[in-house]
This record gives structure tokens, C-alpha cells and sequence, in this order.
């Protein structure tokens, strides 16, 4: 497939944090799931592509543009749309008010074209019989639907959706995850989450960080194969397992090198999320 | 990679600046329409509306002087002024209250441009201010008897006051990033007005009062345009320069540190200082000179008309005045007796001009036999005081004689100038200066104001009763004996055939 976007060496330290270390990654269309723990580094990448801040080393380039100059950034931001971890709202605008705002802010200048995008998208998160309503008087869920309606406004080429899904119920979050796959289609859509059956479901690819750096780059499967042979279920919590924790049948579900004779288990995909952290994550337990 | 734009086409450049620019002016269209609608700035240009009403109320009656019309102009704008400063100044926060920094400063446009489509987005409430301005200039023009030429300089003012306040606003919330800045900036405002007010300086008033966005007058006298000496033209400068300053310096401070930007920034501090140093010159040598000619020997520079037996000369913008004021000289000239009602008399418009609006200079009283004067103001209580100004004339001869006039004269006097007026006692009452009609008190003149006794209230008001038909034949008849000096008020009262008071006249 074609790389939309590509990074390489890109590094950014917050005083004696190093936030990023030298990520290299290339995305290309469909949906990626960045997964990682708390602190990974995920949010500081999104940033950074988002071109909301600068790496401190490192490039990159979105659809052919390079943001190391100020026109290549405003070209950037072009074809970018971003969705920020717990995004503001003007509590005291329409729905369509609120999109429309960002769509000027997008330079979309004509008038009647822009009302038509901004009907499209607020259509597209099925938000159309409410666009009319104050952000204030919105559920969370419609308000982060009006959040991805304002970063969809315009048609943009990469998405960047900086954990979409969190504080959503069940059901907003699956409306969301087809939302989101839909956006997938025909464009770039990078997808921070912490959540691995949002990218069991919606991805095509994926990426996995920790500390800042890049552990895993490639597809659901290629990442769900990892942990094949390394689950095992027993009658207790084996002691030697990266982690372990009891299932709904009441057996325990093991994740890391399986005694001899272990009663292997099919891997998923957050089994081959946690055998790539290789035990940084110590809260994953029963 | 890096250089992919920086070689991009000139064209293509071309058009995404196009594009940006677009963006800033369908910015500055969403947040004018948010800043109209914004409560504060509803109501206030709802009590501008209603203010302009209420100044405006009499302009019907009191033939306006324009150039006291673009003046009055100037104090309502403060109030949506206040209201866009402070609502600018949110909407330019709001980003940063509401947590959407995060995300738009990943959007395509600039922050320094949505300073500048901040800025831009006041011109809306100016050009409405602009609007109500015009709507009361021309209430005034309409007015009936309005006379004198407005001044485009201080018709500016008031719109230019709502610019500068914006501008402020976006400037204070892109230095000060919270909501308490802008309305210290009003208290601290408040106070440098005063102590700007307060500073003295040159005998057009204090140095620095110029500096403010709306300067007020000392006096509310009437003078020919020509005589204001207001550089009403160098003030609007000042304000239109420091207005595009301040918002200018908003845009540079906020990331557009582009040549044009700072090209046009100091443009606009020369436009300021320019317009400063102008407003605070002195009175132009030929404007002094004038108003000295206007004040000792008004006859050089006025043109003179002939209505009936006598001469009206005014100046130049209230020669269409001179026939309202005949109508009041024929009405009373018609109820004297002997030569005084062929009289020909020279009715003069008389100002103090010396000291421009600095100052109520009080007119002396003309020493000329038959002269009357007649002040720059019509309508109201200065028609029956202009009246007065006719009766005293056509009794003692000439206004200075007035002065000393301690007898039963005045008693003919009141009866000349307001008996043929449709409500003669009401008139007596807006003449007095305590606006009653019983008791002793002091007339009021064009010039030097007269004293009525009690006992001359009194015969003025039964001689009111008696009805103008039933006293006109009398006057006229005892014509010489009434106006004799030393006549005594209850001579004069039995004279007229109503009841003469006891006593001899005491002038307080």
C-alpha cells in the first residue's frame, strides 16, 4: 500500500523524560491503531504529527507535505483533522455553529459550500437533528461526535484521533467505532486508544508503543500472531505468566512462556498487545 | 523533503494567501454576528437608541445649531463602546476559557490572523454606531430652524470611540490572557480620564484633555462654526490612528510579524502622533482673531436683513433665523404706543467668542439707542427672554438703560413682550428665572437679565386676566406716562385699570 505518512527519528524529551525516542513509523490508508500503556509516548506522537508541537529531532511528512517550514506546516494542516483527547467546545455555540467556526479555520471561504460540508459531516456522525442545539445542552456522546464532525469537516486526507472512545457507553462506542471506520475509508486515520478491540475492530494496521518508542508496527493479525503458542489456560493463576487473570468460565487465562504440557490456548489480539510490552504493563492481573 | 513548499509556484502561493485572507474576512463575519448578538452589546445600543431619544426630545422645538448637534453626537457611543470592548475582549479569550487552544491551533489559519479577523469583526458595531450617529445629525438637520454646519471631524468621534474601544479589547486579551483585564482597563480608563481632565494646560483647557476619546465643553453656549476652534479634524485622526495602533500592535504581538503588518503599524503610530500633536496646537491665530472681531465688532462680519420697520443682522449661519425673530419684534412693537411702534430698531446677534467654549462669557448689555440683541440660541424660554430684550428697548431706549431699571416700567415692559404670546403666564413662568409666576424675581435677557417686584408680578399677572384686548387700547393711550422714568408700579397699575399695589418700589 502507499505511505500517506511516514516519520522517521522523531524524538522530543520533556526535561529528563524522553517522551519520544526516535520513532520511525509509515502509515498508509485505512485505519492505524496506536495502542500503548499510559505514558507511552502516544499522545506526544499525535502532537507531534498533529504539528501541534515540534519534535525536537526526527521528520516526517504528511501526503507529500513536510511541516519543517511554516508554508509545508500550513500545508499540513490542510489535510489534516484532529481530534484532541478530551477536546473543548464553545458550550454556548450551535452544533453546526461550533463546526462551521472550524471550518473557517480550515479556510473553507465559501459560504454556501462550507454550510453544505458542515450539514455533510454533522449528517455523517448522525448529529443532523441537533445541529441546531447549544453544545451545552448535548450529551457527552453527541458533543465527541461533534468533536469528530469538526475534525472531519473539510475532507481531510489524515485523520489523527487521540482516543476518541474514552467515557463513551457501549453502544456510543460501537456508533463511534463505525463512525470512525467509515472516516477510514479512502483516508489516513491514525487512532490512539487503549481499548485493543477498538483496533481489532476498526484496523488495518497497527502500532504499539512504550517509553517512547515503537515496539510493534504491523497489522491486527501480525500482532494477534505474536502471542500464538504464549496463552494457556488453567484451574489457577500460574505464577510463571507475564500476566494472568481469571475469565468468565472461571478458568485462568495466562499470557507469557507456558509451562510444558500448558493447555494452549487462540491468542487475541490484546494477548499479542501484552506479550509486546513483554511486562510493562503490571496492572493487566485478575 | 523539506523544501517541497518552499519551491512551490508563485501562483499556488497566490492562492493560498487568497484563501487565508478569505478565511479572516468569513471569520470576521461569524464573530461580527456573535459580537451583535451578544447581550451586553444588545442592550446597550438599545439604551443608545433610547439615549439619542431622550437628548433629542426637544430638538423639534429649540432650532439646533448643528454645530452643537455634532457635538451632542459624540457621549452616547460610549455606551456600546463599553459593551464591545468587553465582548471583544471575551470572544478573543473564548479559545483559550473554553480549552479549543488545543485544537485550533492545529487549524489552518493563523492565530494572527484570527487577531486580525478579531479586529475586524468590530467594524460591524462602528459602522452601526456610525448609523444611530447619522440618525441623530439628521434628526437634527430636520429639525425645524436648524441652522450651522456640522463638523465630519466630530461626527467621527462617536464611531471611532466604538473602533478604539474594540481594538483595545483585542489588543488586552491577546497581552492579558484573562477576563478580569478588561474591565480593570475600564476602572483604570475612568480614572486617567480624570486625571488627564484634571492636568492643566493652555487657555483652551488642560494639555492632555485632547487625549481622551470624547472632550467635552466647559460652556454650553452656541458659537458660529467658525469660531469653535475645535480640532475636531486632528482628533478623529488621533482616534482612527490609535485605534489601527492598537489593533495593529494585537496582530504583531500575536505571531504576524510580517513587513505589511509592521509597515502598516507604524503608519498608524505616525497617523496617531500626527493627529496627537495636532489636536494639541493652539487655537489657530486666524480663529482668535476672528473671535475677537465676532465679540467686540460682530458688525464686520455680519450681513444684515430688513424685515418690516427694523434691521436683523446675524451672522452668516443664522441669517434664515432673521425672519422668526421679526415675527417676535412685530408682535411686540404692535402693542406699544407712540414713536415706539415705528420704532426702527437694529436687532444684533451678539456672542462672547473670546474664549471659544471655555467659559460662559455673559454679553454686556448694547449701549446703542434701539438696539437689541438677540443671542446664537432660539425656542423655548429664549424667545420671550428675546421678547423681553424688544419691550425693554421700546420702553428706556436702549438695553443699557435697562439695567438700572428699578420702576413701574417694567410692568410694560412684561406686558409688551409676552401679552400678544397665546399663554402669557406660562410664558412669565419660563422667563423667570425661578420659574414662577408670583413673588419677586429675576428676568431673564439675552444679555444683562432684569428684576421683577413682587407688586410688579402681581399688576403684570392681572393685566394677564384682564385679557390683551382690554389693556392693548390703554398701553397705548397712556403710552407716554408708562414709560416715563421713576413711573411708579401702582401708577402704571392705575393707569392700566387693575389694582394698584400699596408702597413705593423696592428693587432688590
Amino acid at each position: 500500500m502507499t505511505t500517506t505518512v511516514s516519520a522517521a527519528g522523531l524524538s522530543l524529551r520533556y526535561g529528563s523524560t524522553r517522551a519520544l525516542d526516535a520513532v520511525s513509523l509509515r502509515l498508509s490508508e485505512g485505519v492505524t491503531g496506536l495502542l500503548g500503556p499510559n505514558g507511552a509516548g502516544k499522545t506526544t506522537l499525535l502532537k507531534v504529527l498533529a504539528t501541534a508541537q515540534p519534535a525536537d529531532s526526527g521528520t516526517f511528512t504528511v501526503l507529500d507535505h513536510d511541516p519543517s517550514t511554516t508554508g509545508g506546516r500550513q500545508e499540513v494542516r490542510r489535510v489534516l483533522g484532529y481530534l484532541p483527547q478530551t477536546p473543548g467546545f464553545h458550550p454556548d455555540f450551535t452544533a453546526f455553529e461550533f463546526v462551521d467556526y472550524v471550518a473557517i479555520l480550515k479556510e473553507l471561504t465559501d459560504r454556501e459550500g462550507r454550510h453544505r460540508e458542515v450539514r455533510r459531516v454533522l449528517a455523517e456522525v448522525d448529529l443532523s437533528d441537533v445541529r441546531g442545539k447549544r453544545i451545552k445542552k448535548l450529551s457527552g456522546g453527541m458533543r465527541q461526535r461533534v468533536a469528530l464532525a469538526a475534525a472531519l469537516v473539510g475532507d481531510p486526507g489524515f485523520l489523527v484521533l487521540d482516543e476518541p472512545t474514552v467515557g463513551l457507553d457501549p453502544e456510543q462506542r460501537m456508533r463511534f467505532r463505525e463512525l470512525i471506520a467509515r472516516a477510514g475509508e479512502g483516508r489516513t486515520v491514525l487512532l490512539s486508544t487503549h481499548q485493543t478491540e477498538d483496533v481489532a475492530m476498526l484496523c488495518n494496521q497497527v502500532v504499539v508503543m512504550a517509553g517512547g518508542i515503537v515496539r510493534f508496527e504491523g497489522t491486527p493479525a501480525e500482532l494477534t500472531a505474536r502471542a500464538a503458542g504464549r496463552v494457556w489456560s488453567s484451574a489457577e493463576r500460574d505464577p510463571g505468566a507475564m500476566a494472568g487473570w481469571r475469565t468468565g468460565l472461571g478458568v485462568f487465562r495466562n499470557v507469557g512462556d507456558p509451562p510444558a504440557g500448558a493447555e494452549l490456548v487462540e491468542p487475541t489480539l490484546e494477548d499479542g498487545y501484552l506479550i509486546t510490552l513483554d511486562g510493562m504493563v503490571a496492572e493487566v492481573t485478575a | 523533503m523539506s523544501a517541497v513548499l518552499e519551491k512551490a509556484p508563485p501562483a499556488e502561493r497566490t492562492e493560498g494567501e487568497r484563501r487565508s485572507w478569505a478565511a479572516v474576512f468569513a471569520l470576521a463575519r461569524f464573530e461580527a454576528r456573535e459580537l451583535l448578538l451578544r447581550a451586553p452589546v444588545l442592550f446597550m445600543f438599545v439604551l443608545y437608541a433610547a439615549w439619542i431619544g431622550w437628548s433629542m426630545r426637544d430638538a423639534w422645538t429649540t432650532y439646533p445649531a448643528l454645530q452643537d448637534v455634532d457635538r451632542l453626537t459624540q457621549n452616547g457611543p460610549l455606551l456600546p463602546a463599553l459593551a464591545v470592548l468587553l465582548c471583544a475582549n471575551q470572544a478573543v479569550l473564548r479559545s483559550r476559557r473554553q480549552d479549543t487552544d488545543r485544537h485550533f491551533d492545529v487549524l489552518v489559519l493563523e492565530p494572527w490572523r484570527r487577531t486580525v479577523a478579531f479586529a475586524l469583526s468590530v467594524l460591524p458595531a462602528v459602522a452601526l454606531t456610525a448609523l444611530f450617529v447619522a440618525a441623530q445629525f439628521t434628526w437634527g438637520v430636520l429639525a425645524p430652524g436648524s441652522v450651522g454646519h456640522g463638523s465630519v471631524g466630530e461626527l467621527l468621534v462617536g464611531p471611532l470611540t466604538v473602533l478604539l474601544a474594540g481594538s483595545a479589547g483585542v489588543l488586552l486579551a491577546r497581552v492579558v490572557r484573562s477576563a478580569f483585564a478588561a474591565p480593570m482597563l475600564l476602572v483604570l480608563a475612568f480614572f486617567s480620564i480624570l486625571f488627564l481632565g484634571a492636568v492643566p494646560g493652555n487657555s483652551d483647557g488642560s494639555a492632555t484633555r485632547w487625549l481622551v476619546p470624547v472632550i467635552g465643553d466647559a460652556s454650553t453656549k452656541t458659537l458660529p462654526s467658525d469660531l469653535l476652534g475645535r480640532p475636531a479634524a486632528w482628533h478623529a485622526l488621533y482616534l482612527a490612528g490609535l485605534a489601527l495602533t492598537l489593533a495593529l500592535a494585537a496582530v504583531l504581538v500575536n505571531g504576524g510579524r510580517t513587513k505589511t503588518v509592521a509597515a502598516a503599524l507604524v503608519v498608524a503610530v505616525g497617523l496617531g502622533t500626527w493627529g496627537a500633536v495636532g489636536q494639541a496646537g493652539k487655537v489657530p491665530a486666524a480663529t482668535v482673531a476672528a473671535r475677537l472681531v465676532a465679540t467686540v465688532n460682530p458688525a464686520k462680519v455680519q450681513p444684515c436683513a430688513r424685515h418690516g420697520h427694523s434691521t436683523y443682522c446675524a451672522f452668516p449661519e443664522w441669517m434664515p433665523r432673521t425672519g422668526t425673530w421679526a415675527k417676535v419684534t412685530d408682535n411686540v412693537q404692535s402693542l406699544a404706543g407712540g414713536t415706539a411702534a415705528q420704532e426702527k430698531l437694529l436687532v444684533r446677534q451678539r456672542v462672547d467668542a473670546r474664549y471659544g467654549m471655555d467659559g460662559d462669557g455673559a454679553i454686556e448689555p448694547s449701549t446703542v439707542p434701539y438696539q437689541v440683541t438677540v443671542g446664537t440660541r432660539w425656542g423655548g424660554p429664549r424667545v420671550p427672554e428675546f421678547a423681553a430684550a424688544v419691550s425693554s428697548v421700546l420702553v428706556t431706549g436702549s438695553e443699557k438703560a435697562t439695567s438700572s431699571l428699578c420702576d413701574g416700567r417694567m410692568v410694560t415692559i412684561m406686558w409688551l413682550a409676552l401679552a400678544w404670546q397665546s399663554d402669557p403666564l406660562a410664558e412669565l413662568r419660563t422667563v423667570r428665572l425661578d420659574d414662577s409666576v408670583t413673588g419677586s424675581a429675576i428676568v431673564l435677557s439675552p444679555t444683562n437679565p432684569m428684576s421683577m417686584t413682587s407688586e410688579q408680578t402681581t399688576v403684570v399677572r392681572e393685566l394677564f386676566t384682564a385679557g390683551k384686548s382690554a389693556i392693548a387700547p390703554k398701553v397705548k393711550a397712556h403710552w407716554a406716562e408708562l414709560t416715563a422714568p421713576k413711573v411708579t408700579t401702582a401708577k402704571v397699575a392705575q393707569l392700566l385699570g387693575v389694582k394698584a399695589p400699596t408702597g413705593a418700589d423696592k428693587c432688590e
